[in-house]
């Protein structure tokens, strides 16, 4: 096989990948632009329906503080998530000892049980503590997931010895090899979980649906679900609604992979 | 340089960590403060639909704040699929002060609720509300143990709605179709799908609502007595299989796997009708196009059986005023004097929202006998009310979404060429099995 | 003396390990680990609201006894042994592609291949719904091309409705998982790639002698991720397919979420039938361990 015939196999299969990728997307953008009737027809032409379709979304919902709520919540939780599990995850490695190892298992399976299990237990411990509908009622479930400690662990695995050695010989506190060192190494761990953390935290639906319980508090998901459940759909504002709540995702993910082009050995020198 | 912006970064972090907990708990303070501040005259109430229900119950506040200028209405949209999950956890965390005033409860749930969580709604009986004004079939939904529990809202009320230009095209009109049974349905069927290619109507796949209507319509019952599932040997029930079976052998009935493809099917789609509770009007006049080609009927009647009718109901809802009501006689009496007494209230509903009561007196009201244009002039709302006075009473039962489940794989099965019987022992098999316990 | 200033150097740095894994530890504990043990308790016991009573293992005998569930359990791993292997090779294969720096419009090809996971439910459901409908575009091509006669109607079949789930997840997760492999493979030195090429590796090669025994953790890590999406597996039971035809295409969460929030709940039994589900996750994610350490 030659180079050249390698470039284009792989240009053409990320080609018609990519597309695959977008096309729902792609629908998404023409649907908004439609009416109702014609998108549960599958139209697959761009329509003039889309400031009518705008009007009626801004006139039947409270969308921008939906959005404001859903913005504050995932930011929040994306920053204190990644700091609180990328130390544990870290820690859980470098720190390694018998006990360490064991409590990792023990957190490794609390995240094998359905959510739905733990509902109604956690309700009660937040409706006595008064957290409900709150902001702090609404992070403090997702702040620490064992996912992201298992991802800042296996991340750290890959982190050179020598550099902390080195490290410590230079007199870097133990905090400070991990803001100093670690943390700017794996930038592209860390961009991964930022990513994938803001869009959980994005599209968290079955905590927050129980335990925001006024208007003010609500989310774009909980928006979405209530746009479905009437006698009639109008899917043509429905579809703008969703494409709203699908773009703040799509942009985070466009700004942070650029940082998946930098080598380990780029960070460290 | 990366120290600074790691300095930046970490600030960033500090500060809004910060302001989470500093939100979190003025968040909670706030709403601590709000409930001890609260307006005693402001009433939460939880409901779904902007459109319909929102719509309604906002329109009976401004009614009722013209002689109460202090009453006030929160109403907070939730889905009902949301509100079930909220109402499961809520109930099943025992910490009722979650729970609103007032809250909009699906028909088919209402024993359910009601049975399960025995000190969830209030006793409404002795409220001042008169019950006898509202249709019997559609009351009998919030009775348990001849206590009343819920005010009853809109109406149901099965409609067959068809477009004429396609049916003319095989040679038939609207009154062919009129006052028949499933049979005599069939045999136009067929000719009008070889004629036009169209079938009839469609149905959802994964739901068995369509059979609930037909068992509905004939009078019977899918619960013995003592509450135990009532399938096999039910002859109502059998029959409404057979026909379902045929309906979609023949391809009289379409069958879509979603709700949104299943409006698809009569807007835009490859049938010519829909059958279904009369709130589905709205979404028939959503393909605007088709404007005047369209005409109500009321549905076919099961053949063979005895005292089967042409009328059915699917949907409604019921407004409940909850145990952890604050202000249970202002609820009450703002009830009595909109949903249960104000004539005004469903006139300005049933023109806006297309919604229709249950309360009879509105009935005698004007605007129902209006002309409506998209159906060649008929008057549709008129007709269904004429409908819903003669729709047999039906009993959901507590364990209503188990059996709608159970006989939904059933149908599929028996439609796949599995025996009645068998797929009937099978679905009591599996609703028993969930009773138990 | 050095050897005693060495100790309290290895002690002190214990400490800080400990001071490093609080906050995110103590969370956990508190907010996932004590509701499960709650719940644990809970599954012992059986009723509605809070007038609950202990009905020892009742609820777990009953699991063997419940048609559905069994059926979910069937489906469950159908979805788990095609699916996450297909997904898993096709993400590494991906990520490999992404990452040669000679590659023009990576940022667009990433973005692109991100974007299925972030797009919203409620649309992709639609429009695989669509796709797959009888009169649909891929009914509409197979009947073209000549492989169908007329067209199919595959959410009403059992084993077409469970391959279209198959076919969804894949196109949904792939772009998810790449993205681990994408950070997984900054930490391999792009020189490695260079040096195997002038010795005349062939990309197969490549892929297989350096790419994946380079990424061992970060596979064993999706995988086990893998392994817990598809066995919790909710949102394309509930939007594609309904459970349907007649509960062939069910998922174990969705039956659970069915029997916890749409029937008449009780939480005994649910809880019950998730334990049974953190048994098969965790009893599998052992298995993947102990494998990724054999091959050490």
């Amino acid at each position: 096989m030659t180079n050249k015939s390698t470039k284009i196999i792989s240009y053409a299969f990320l080609i018609v990948v990519s597309l695959l990728s977008i096309f729902p997307l792609v629908w998404m953008i023409i649907a908004a632009t439609n009416k109702s009737v014609d998108v549960v027809a599958g139209k697959l032409t761009f329509g003039g329906q889309l400031l009518e379709n705008y009007r009626n979304l801004m006139a039947s919902q409270d969308v921008w503080r939906f959005f404001w709520n859903s913005a504050k919540y995932a930011v929040i939780t994306t920053i204190l998530s990644l700091l609180v599990c990328s130390l544990a995850g870290y820690a859980f490695e470098i720190y390694r000892d018998k006990v360490k190892d064991v409590i990792f298992v023990i957190i490794l399976m609390t995240m094998m049980l359905p959510f739905v299990a733990l509902m109604v237990p956690l309700f009660q411990m937040f409706s006595s503590m008064n957290l409900l509908n709150s902001t702090l009622g609404f992070l403090l479930p997702s702040i620490s997931t064992p996912f992201l400690i298992m991802m800042f662990r296996t991340a750290a695995k890959s982190f050179p010895e020598e550099i902390i050695e080195a490290a410590r010989i230079d007199g870097l506190s133990e905090l400070g090899i991990f803001f100093r060192m670690f943390m700017p190494t794996m930038k592209s761990t860390y961009a991964a979980a930022m990513t994938i953390t803001f869009m959980n935290a994005w599209n968290n639906y079955l905590w927050p649906k129980v335990i925001m319980t006024k208007s003010a508090s609500q989310t774009m998901p909980m928006m979405i679900s209530s746009l479905t459940s009437g006698y009639t759909t109008d899917y043509g504002m429905l579809m703008l609604a969703v494409l709203i709540t699908t773009l703040p995702t799509a942009i985070v993910f466009f700004i942070l992979q650029k940082n998946f082009a930098e080598g380990i050995t780029g960070a460290v020198k | 340089m990366k120290r600074k912006v790691l300095a930046v970064l970490l600030s960033a972090a500090m500060a809004f960590s910060m302001t989470a907990c500093g939100g979190g708990a003025s968040g909670g303070e706030s709403s601590k403060e709000a409930s001890t501040q609260e307006n005693a005259n402001e009433l939460t109430v939880w409901a779904w639909d902007k459109a319909f229900n929102i719509y309604s119950i906002e329109e009976a506040e401004k009614i009722y704040q013209k002689e109460n200028p202090d009453f006030d209405l929160n109403v907070v949209e939730v889905s009902w699929e949301d509100m079930q999950t909220q109402l499961s956890t809520i109930l099943s965390s025992g910490d009722y002060s979650q729970l609103p005033d007032i809250l909009l409860m699906q028909d088919f749930a209402y024993q359910k609720y009601a049975m399960t969580y025995q000190d969830l709604f209030t006793d409404l009986t002795d409220s001042g509300i008169d019950f006898s004004q509202f249709s019997e079939g559609k009351l009998k939904t919030s009775v348990v143990d001849g206590k009343n529990y819920g005010v009853p809202f809109d109406n149901g009320t099965e409609v067959a709605a068809y477009r004429i230009d396609l049916l003319e095209q095989a040679g038939y009109t609207v009154d062919d179709l009129t006052d028949i049974d499933w049979d005599k349905f069939i045999e136009i069927g067929k000719d009008v799908l070889d004629k036009t290619g169209y079938s009839l109507f469609s149905t959802q796949a994964k739901s068995s609502d369509i059979i609930m209507q037909m068992v509905q319509s004939a009078g019977g019952s899918i619960w013995k007595e003592d509450g135990t599932p009532n399938f096999v040997g039910n002859k109502v029930l059998e029959k409404s299989m057979d026909v379902y079976k045929e309906l979609f052998d023949t391809g009289v009935m379409t069958t879509a796997n979603s709700w949104d493809e299943y409006i698809a099917t009569f807007t835009s789609g490859k049938a010519l009708g829909a059958i279904n509770g009369c709130w589905i009007l709205a979404s028939v006049e959503s393909a605007e196009d088709t404007a005047g080609n369209w005409r109500v009927t009321n549905m076919p009647s099961l053949p063979g059986i005895e005292g089967a009718t042409n009328y059915s109901n699917q949907g409604g809802a019921t407004w409940a005023i909850t145990t952890n009501c604050k202000n249970v006689e202002m609820a009450e009496d703002f009830f009595a004097k909109t949903f249960a007494g104000s004539t005004e209230l469903y006139d300005t509903i049933l023109p806006g929202a297309g919604a229709l009561s249950t309360w009879i007196p509105a009935g005698e009201s004007e605007v129902y006998s209006e002309p409506q244009e998209f159906y060649g002039g008929q008057p549709v709302f008129e007709l269904i009310t004429e409908y819903a006075s003669k729709t047999p009473a039906f009993d959901v039962g507590v364990y209503f979404t188990e059996a709608n489940d159970a006989l939904a794989v059933a149908a599929t099965n028996i439609c796949s060429g599995a025996d009645v019987e068998s797929e009937l022992k099978n679905a009591e098999d599996t609703v028993s099995f969930n009773m138990g316990n | 003396m050095n050897t005693k200033k060495k100790m309290g150097m290895l002690q002190r740095r214990k400490m800080v390990g400990w001071f490093f894994l609080i906050p995110g530890v103590a969370l956990i504990l508190a907010l996932s680990f004590y509701p499960a043990i709650r719940a644990l308790i809970t599954s012992f016991k059986t009723g509605t609201g809070v007038n609950m009573t202990w009905c020892g293992l009742s609820n777990y005998i009953r699991i063997f006894q419940d048609k559905v569930f069994l059926q979910s359990i069937k489906n469950c791993f159908f979805y788990l042994i095609i699916q996450v292997p297909v997904m898993l090779i096709m993400g590494m294969v991906l990520a490999t592609l992404l990452n040669n720096p000679k590659l023009r419009c990576k940022g667009l090809f990433r973005t692109a291949i991100f974007l299925p996971c972030a797009t919203s439910l409620v649309a992709y459901a639609i429009i695989f719904r669509s796709l797959f409908a009888t009169d649909g575009f891929i009914n509409m091509l197979l009947v073209k091309i000549g492989i169908l006669e007329n067209g199919y109607n595959f959410l009403a079949h059992p084993t077409s409705a469970k391959i279209v789930i198959i076919i969804a997840l894949i196109w949904r997760w792939t772009g998810y998982n790449m993205v681990f492999y994408l950070a997984g493979l900054q930490n391999i030195e792009y020189s490695v790639y260079e040096a195997a090429k002038i010795d005349g590796a062939n990309p197969f090669q490549i892929f297989f002698k350096i790419t994946v025994p380079l990424l061992k953790p970060t596979i064993l890590m999706t995988a086990i991720m893998s392994t817990n999406g598809t066995l919790q597996l909710f949102d394309e039971s509930v939007n594609l397919t309904q459970g349907g035809p007649a509960n062939a295409s069910i998922t174990m969460s969705h039956y659970i979420f069915n029997k916890a929030f749409q029937g008449v709940p009780n939480f005994g039994y649910t809880s019950a039938m998730s334990f049974i589900i953190l048994i098969m996750v965790a009893v599998l994610a052992l298995v993947q361990m102990k494998v990724g350490e054999q091959r050490d």
